[in-house]
């Protein structure tokens, strides 16, 4: 789609600001009722969901041009999805989301690149991940394990790691994790280790929306010569993007894709996963953008006009991954979970997403900080999420600002509870 | 497009706030020209300012507005920016967005009341006040809107009405820089006596700053007011989940939601009046039966609206409907209230709905209701809404209001310049226990459909003639044409406007455009005979030298 | 000026001959209220309409006249109709019909003269009750009253500093009319009438609200010729309740706990002194009863209105003996002297002839300003302490607290008796009120309708007020005509 097919969503707000607020019957608290992490920064409308709509039909009326600035206070977005959740608490016929997201693919289009951003395509390009880290390590955090190498023969389940999980120091012991988890349900897992691709998620968000569709035709190829019934991934932003850009792009995957969270539940449910030990620490959970809103499926598209879209296409976040997880912290003994103000499909972003981590750090840092203060503001003791990416932006602000608060990743406190790691202290 | 600003005038508004808190870059004005609600005739554009600037301080506000002054350029604030009545009027403005004075300086919990800046919004305050038993007054629109902004300087509707009022009647305390820059406090703080009343010494200058609707910008910026908050019996934080329909409230038993209907307007007319005088009722609003699809269903509605027989139950059998919330101090109190309504409702030949008969009343309307989260969900059909805001004042004439309003709406629905909504949909509320009351009937529109803002836009001026026709001001004569009707039939109030405009504003450097602007009007499109009558009306009805026409 | 520089002709034009007096007997009650006593009222005039009010200050413009309001029967107490300067009174008291009243609506139309009897009588026949201050004079106009925001005794009415007013004709300094609230709409008020409307909204038109601005003005911005005030419905069940008490406090957390959900009707709290003036009808019944009473007592009422009137006033009856238990105050059905009934009937009346407060010593004076609740014992501490400065016995002392806009403001009174022929004592009462009231100034309280001498006191504090109300006079009495020299407008208003 073209900037232009927007253009009725675009004239179609009506500058309410629900893009600005938590939904408002949610807002508990004056300290944590914003949603949007650009405008709680930055302050000028222009950069909320609707300000940024309104550079589309400035750019589209021909009252603005694409320049530098123009491309700058777009990319100062994580398209953590909030103004789009928020906006349909309201309106069918507005889909935030796609417009930001077309906006990048526009700039891309006309030349407006960040050099960040740049060097994120050209790493991805030579090492398949974004990170810039060897592709001939990609594998290195499976040594060991006891799982099939789906370049040699098939398997039921492909665990699909990610650039994150596959290369961040702290996060491939977790990765080992997930599959130790699996395993020990006695799940047929399967990897591709050196050889799996990015799923290209990052480079759509970014406007690359070429490199993007080829990444995706290497997974899907992937996953069919596999013989996987099912897909699973650890890292959240993999799912959204397996979950809902992939059918956009008319790529869908032919598979059951779950993330690592809904699998442990499926195994509490049928018995194959005992919590035994307990673990007594009070948490908060926070839900990451990709696994929560943005985890929504895609369910079809709506080619007529969107007031008369039906429900089922609207696209508004409720229907993303919030209670595996929660249920997977119920079942563990021992632990207490306070939720914090903002959570589910308004939750606020970790600060990572969209580019912002590495085009924008203070920009992406302020808003790590921010969710840090809402975590502490529970009284928890520990952090949760499911999501490899938040997990290293909390992990940092901890350590920077000494915050006095644990930061873990949910299956991490599983495999303690479970007895398949031994436990850190708690 | 004129948005030019001199390098030393844009120098002086970052010395007042800061370089990163103002901007001229034509992408962030944009962002403020882009004003498309309840704009009928730029849609969806209106000028751009040539600067706007964020202030986060009183002091920081006054020397925006002075430095202003010293350019020749107008200022016009907003404090969440929702209307093109925020947006300038004119070119050559600054815009002061007032996002960053977002505080509330204080909640006085004995007092019951909240000294609040501008940016605050409904949602938040609430929040805030409920934890310590208090509740504040919401309007229509919803809880993304300033109490500020609405206390001081636009309307106040909102169906708590009955027991919290208007915002114009739930002013205390006032801070406001004037158009020349200078602080004045109104009332008591101005006297450093706390924030508690906002009248005196002697006369009271709140009766400068807005009467029936404010100055919408026209006459300074007001920095911080103390509002009046009200006794919430209620938990300190009502536990939810979900949004606004798919919401789901767990609701404490002192507290109950009803749907009265009754056989007509009139009989509704008299229950209200004894519900008034029963001294009962903590929300109330009457509501058209279809709007309830219409928002909550839209799809379907617009699927079944069509249904002769439908149409018949819901416009005649259902059609005279009010919702009510009660509030009790305790569950016992409640239990009497609902006595109360109960036979009032009876006596008036009606019967009651409520969370027995339709448990999303309770687990999820009540919410909604409380939090005034349902009406903007009328955007939902369309995109858009518009309103032919009448002249609160006895309950009788809202309700004659409503249904000559609702005459005029059928026939640009008729037309297709409009969307059919079925009914009158009034949203019409009781204040302070019926002394007064409300009624502005909705329609629903597209503002992206061409024949729809031609429609919006003469209907508003067919809406000022059914107004004149029944003695009303209407509310919308913050509109320049229908200032320029309304003004000389209506104690010529826009002369004394004008008078304390060059009083307090000497270099008029607000933007008045909504203030005190008075423009012609293209009555071509309007139905002859109806501008005939306002011809007839106007001339009977004006005021001469001496006085009104008697 | 005296009446032979003042334009009587002009003025006999205007109202007829009959209607201009410069009788001595007349003039005299314009000499002095209480204890103010400045200029002189060189001649009565007595419109009957408002185009002689407006042709008056027409008038009055071209000649230089000064224009004093007034609408009451003597006597004066507050000063505003006394002029400050010669000046000619504008006698509206002869405006006195009630020309609507509408049950439905609840509300009365009333011109100046209207006394809170005359309205009580109607009201009552129509099953409505005025929203009364405590023991108006008899002689007082309900509308200037209310133009003086003078406090009503039932906090839950009082829900802005304008109630009960509501619409209003008023004829500005400059001669114009404006007719504010629904009052305002197009249309003559006959055609509003049969549209619907009963002026009941006392907001606009517009972005105007000249009430509110008039209110307080002490007739230096208009005259007003007729208002709309709102009744209420009179119980069909109603008791009194007294609550006394040797603490303040627990009175006023009693105030917060009760007002808050809107329990209650009347509610006011008296001191000794106050309550046995109130009810004592000598002076020798007033220091009796005043020796019986609690140092502190509350006045409050309970009512059931049509539906369920019993089982409402149980309900209130049972929430408010709750909240008094947690207060740890005990209500009961009479005091000495006073059985509920006296009380009912106290507060629903104007005050006998003479004026209560003058039944003691034979005179009194006031002083009144506004605080919160919790300020409030802070506040009366600071009176008691000027009145053993000044040798003045706190025994003596009247206190009233009032609460207003439910219960978010207080009115705070106190009165000071003695008596006019003992010069001493009239010279110490003055000391003592001028001093108090500084003291009260400087420890927090806000005089918001500033009679006298406490307009230097208010006006004071707050410069820039002061500035914006000269430039309110300069748009409604440009030629400063009305009421001059009173307020803050100085002499560079012109």
């Amino acid at each position: 789609m073209a900037l232009e097919d927007y253009r009725r969503d675009i004239e179609g707000c009506s500058r309410c600001s629900s893009c600005k607020w938590v939904p408002y019957n949610q807002i508990k608290s004056w300290r944590f009722s914003k949603n949007c992490p650009s405008i709680y920064r930055h302050n000028f409308h222009t950069y909320s969901g609707s300000g940024r709509m309104v550079i589309g039909l400035s750019l589209l009326e021909g009252r603005v041009e694409l320049d530098e600035t123009v491309a700058e206070i777009i990319y100062k977005c994580q398209l953590c999805g909030a103004c789009d959740s928020a906006c349909k608490t309201y309106r069918d016929d507005i889909d935030i989301s796609e417009v930001l997201l077309e906006l990048r693919a526009y700039c891309v289009e006309q030349g407006e690149l960040l050099i960040e951003h740049m060097a994120m395509i050209d790493a991805l390009k030579r090492e398949g991940n974004t990170l810039g880290e060897p592709k001939a390590q990609r594998g290195d955090w499976a040594e060991g394990l006891d799982v099939k190498d789906v370049n040699a023969e098939t398997c039921d389940v492909l665990f699909h790691a990610g650039c994150r999980y596959s290369y961040d120091r702290d996060a491939r012991q977790t990765a080992r994790g997930h599959v130790q988890l699996m395993r020990s349900a006695g799940m047929g897992v399967g990897i591709a280790g050196k050889e799996e691709s990015c799923c290209g998620g990052r480079a759509y968000e970014l406007g690359y929306r070429g490199e993007a569709a080829n990444y995706a035709d290497d997974v899907l190829s992937l996953v069919k010569s596999s013989g996987a019934k099912t897909l699973v991934t650890a890292c959240a932003d993999c799912y959204s993007h397996f979950q809902y850009v992939y059918p956009k792009m008319g790529k869908e995957l032919p598979v059951e894709i779950l993330h690592v969270s809904q699998v442990t539940e499926k195994l509490l449910d049928s018995g194959k996963l005992r919590f035994r030990r307990k673990l007594p620490l009070s948490v908060t959970y926070h839900d990451p953008c990709h696994l929560g809103r943005k985890g929504e499926p895609f369910a079809g598209v709506w080619k007529g006009d969107k007031l008369d879209r039906p429900m089922n296409l609207k696209r508004s976040g409720r229907k993303g991954v919030y209670d595996a997880p929660r249920n997977v912290i119920d079942e563990i003994p021992g632990l207490e979970l306070t939720e914090m103000e903002r959570i589910r499909e308004y939750a606020w972003c970790c600060g990572a997403g969209g580019g912002v981590l590495e085009a924008f750090e203070d920009f992406s840092a302020s808003t790590t900080a921010e969710r840090i203060a809402e975590a502490l503001a529970t009284g928890a003791e520990a952090l949760v999420t499911s999501c490899p990416w938040c997990l290293r932006v909390f992990k940092d602000a901890v350590e920077e600002t000494s915050a006095c608060i644990a930061v873990y990743d949910l299956t991490d406190l599983a495999l303690m509870s479970a007895g398949i790691a031994q436990p850190a202290a708690v | 497009m004129i948005r030019v600003i001199s390098d030393e005038a844009y120098k002086e508004l970052e010395a007042a706030v800061g370089p990163d808190n103002v901007s001229r870059l034509p992408v962030v004005l944009d962002s403020y020209a882009f004003q498309p609600f309840e704009n009928h005739e730029s849609m969806p554009w209106c000028p751009s300012p040539v600067a706007v600037a964020l202030p986060s301080t009183t002091e920081e506000v006054s020397e925006v507005i002075k430095a202003c002054n010293r350019h020749g350029l107008k200022h016009k604030a907003f404090s969440t920016g929702w209307g093109m009545w925020c947006g300038p009027t004119t070119d050559n403005v600054v815009q002061i967005d007032l996002r960053r004075m977002n505080q509330i300086v204080e909640i006085d919990e004995k007092n019951q009341f909240a000294i609040v800046e501008p940016y605050v919004c409904g949602a938040q305050l609430q929040a805030e006040a409920m934890k310590v038993g208090l509740n504040t007054h919401i309007i229509g629109a919803g809880p993304n809107t300033s109490p500020l902004a609405s206390a001081t300087s636009m309307y106040g509707v909102g169906h708590d009405g009955i027991y919290m009022s208007y915002s114009a009647r739930n002013v205390l305390g006032l801070e406001w820089v004037q158009p020349t820059g200078e602080v004045l406090r109104l009332g008591s703080p101005g006297s450093d006596k706390g924030w508690f009343s906002g009248d005196g010494p002697g006369p009271s200058l709140r009766g400068t700053m807005r009467g029936y609707t404010g100055a919408l910008g026209g006459m300074g910026v007001f920095t911080k007011v103390a509002l009046k908050l009200f006794n919430w019996p209620g938990p300190p934080q009502v536990k939810s989940s979900g949004t606004v329909v798919d919401l789901t409230s767990e609701i404490p038993e002192n507290i109950g939601l009803y749907m009265c209907f009754f056989p007509n307007a009139d009989k509704l007319a008299d229950a209200y009046y004894d519900i008034g005088e029963a001294e009962i009722g903590y929300n109330s609003l009457k509501v058209a039966t279809p709007a309830f699809m219409m928002v909550l269903a839209p799809h379907l509605f617009k699927k079944l609206k069509d249904t002769k027989n439908l149409s018949r139950m819901l416009g005649k059998t259902m059609g005279h409907l009010f919702l009510m919330l009660l509030a009790g101090t305790s569950k016992e109190d409640l239990a009497h209230q609902e006595r109360v309504l109960e036979a009032i409702v009876d006596e008036h030949d009606g019967f009651i709905l409520d969370q027995k008969n339709i448990p999303p009343l309770k687990s999820n309307f009540m919410m909604n209701f409380i939090r005034a989260t349902l009406p903007a969900l009328v955007f939902r059909i369309g995109g858009s809404f518009s309103t032919a805001l009448g002249r609160n004042d006895s309950l009788d004439s809202q309700v004659t209001w409503g249904e000559a309003i609702a005459d005029i709406k059928r026939g640009y629905a008729s037309k297709g310049q409009i969307i059919d909504d079925m009914g009158d949909n009034p949203y019409f509320v009781p204040y302070e226990s019926n002394m007064f009351a409300h009624c502005e009937v909705v329609y629903p529109y597209d503002h992206r459909n061409p024949r729809h803002l031609e429609g919006s836009n003469n209907i508003t001026m067919d809406f000022i003639i059914g107004a004149v026709e029944l003695c009303m001001e209407a509310g919308f004569g913050t509109l320049p044409p229908a200032r320029k009707i309304l003004s000389p039939l209506t104690s010529n109030y826009n002369y004394w406007q004008k008078k304390f405009s060059e009083a307090f504003d000497p270099d008029q450097g607000s933007d008045k455009g909504l203030y005190t602007d008075e423009t012609e009007f293209d009555f071509s499109e309007i139905a002859p005979e109806r501008v005939a009558k306002l011809e007839r009306l106007v001339k009977e009805r004006t005021w001469t030298e001496l006085g009104p026409p008697e | 000026m005296s009446h032979k520089t003042v334009d009587l002709d002009g003025f006999k034009q205007v109202v007829g001959p009959d209607n201009v007096s410069t009788q001595e007997s007349e003039l005299e009650s314009f000499r002095s209220a209480g204890m103010a006593s400045r200029g002189s009222p060189v001649a009565i005039v007595k419109p009957t309409e408002m185009s002689e009010l407006r042709d008056i200050i027409i008038l009055a413009r071209q000649t230089g006249a000064n224009l004093v309001f007034s609408s009451s029967a003597p006597p004066r107490f507050r000063g505003d109709s006394i002029p400050s300067e010669d000046g000619v009174i504008v006698d509206l008291s002869g405006m006195d019909e009630i020309t609507r009243l509408d049950r439905r609506n609840k509300v009365a139309y009333i011109e100046p003269g209207v006394t809170f009897s005359h309205l009580i009588e109607a009201a009552d026949k129509v099953g409505l009750k005025v929203l009364m201050p405590l023991l108006p004079r008899a002689g007082k106009s309900v509308l200037a009253c209310f133009l003086e925001r003078e406090p009503i005794t039932i906090p839950k009415y009082h829900w802005d500093m304008t109630d009960p007013l509501l619409c209003t004709e008023m004829v500005f300094g400059t001669g114009d009319l404006f007719r504010t609230g629904t009052a305002g709409s197009p249309g003559t008020i006959e055609q509003q009438i049969d549209a619907g409307l009963a002026h009941k909204n006392p907001l606009g038109p517009g972005t105007t609200d000249f009430l509110r601005i008039v209110q307080g003005s002490q007739g230096t911005l208009a005259g007003v010729t007729w208002a709309t005030i709102k009744l209420e419905v009179k119980p069909s069940v109603h008791k009194i309740y007294f609550v006394p008490d040797i603490k303040l406090e627990r009175l006023i957390e009693f105030t917060y706990r009760a007002l808050r959900p809107r329990l209650g009707d009347e509610w006011l709290i008296l001191n000794s002194r106050a309550l046995a003036t109130l009810i004592g009808e000598t002076s020798a019944a007033v220091e009796e009863l005043a020796g019986r009473q609690a140092p502190w007592t509350l006045v409050y009422g309970v009512s059931g209105y049509r539906y369920l009137p019993e089982e409402r006033m149980a309900l209130q009856e049972k929430d408010l003996g709750k909240i008094a238990q947690a207060a740890g105050v005990v209500p009961v059905s009479e005091v000495p002297g006073c059985p509920a009934k006296k009380m009912e009937r106290i507060l629903a009346s104007p005050s006998p002839e003479p004026y209560y407060k003058t039944v003691p010593k034979g005179a009194f004076t006031d002083i009144f300003f506004l605080a919160t609740l919790d300020e409030v014992s802070t506040l009366i501490a600071v009176m008691e302490k000027a009145c053993e400065h000044h040798g003045y016995p706190t025994s003596e002392l009247g206190a009233y607290i009032q609460p207003i806009q439910q219960g978010r403001t207080a009115h705070v009174e106190f009165a000071l008796s003695y008596d006019p022929a003992d010069e001493a004592e009239s010279k110490k009462v003055a000391e003592l009120a001028d001093s108090a009231s500084r003291a009260l100034d400087a420890a927090g309280a806000f005089f918001s309708r500033p009679y006298g001498a406490w307009s230097d006191i208010a006006y004071r504090n707050c410069p820039d007020t002061v500035e914006a109300l000269k430039k309110v006079k300069r748009v409604m009495d440009p030629d400063n005509v009305l009421n001059r020299g009173k307020l803050c407008y100085g002499e560079e208003v012109v």
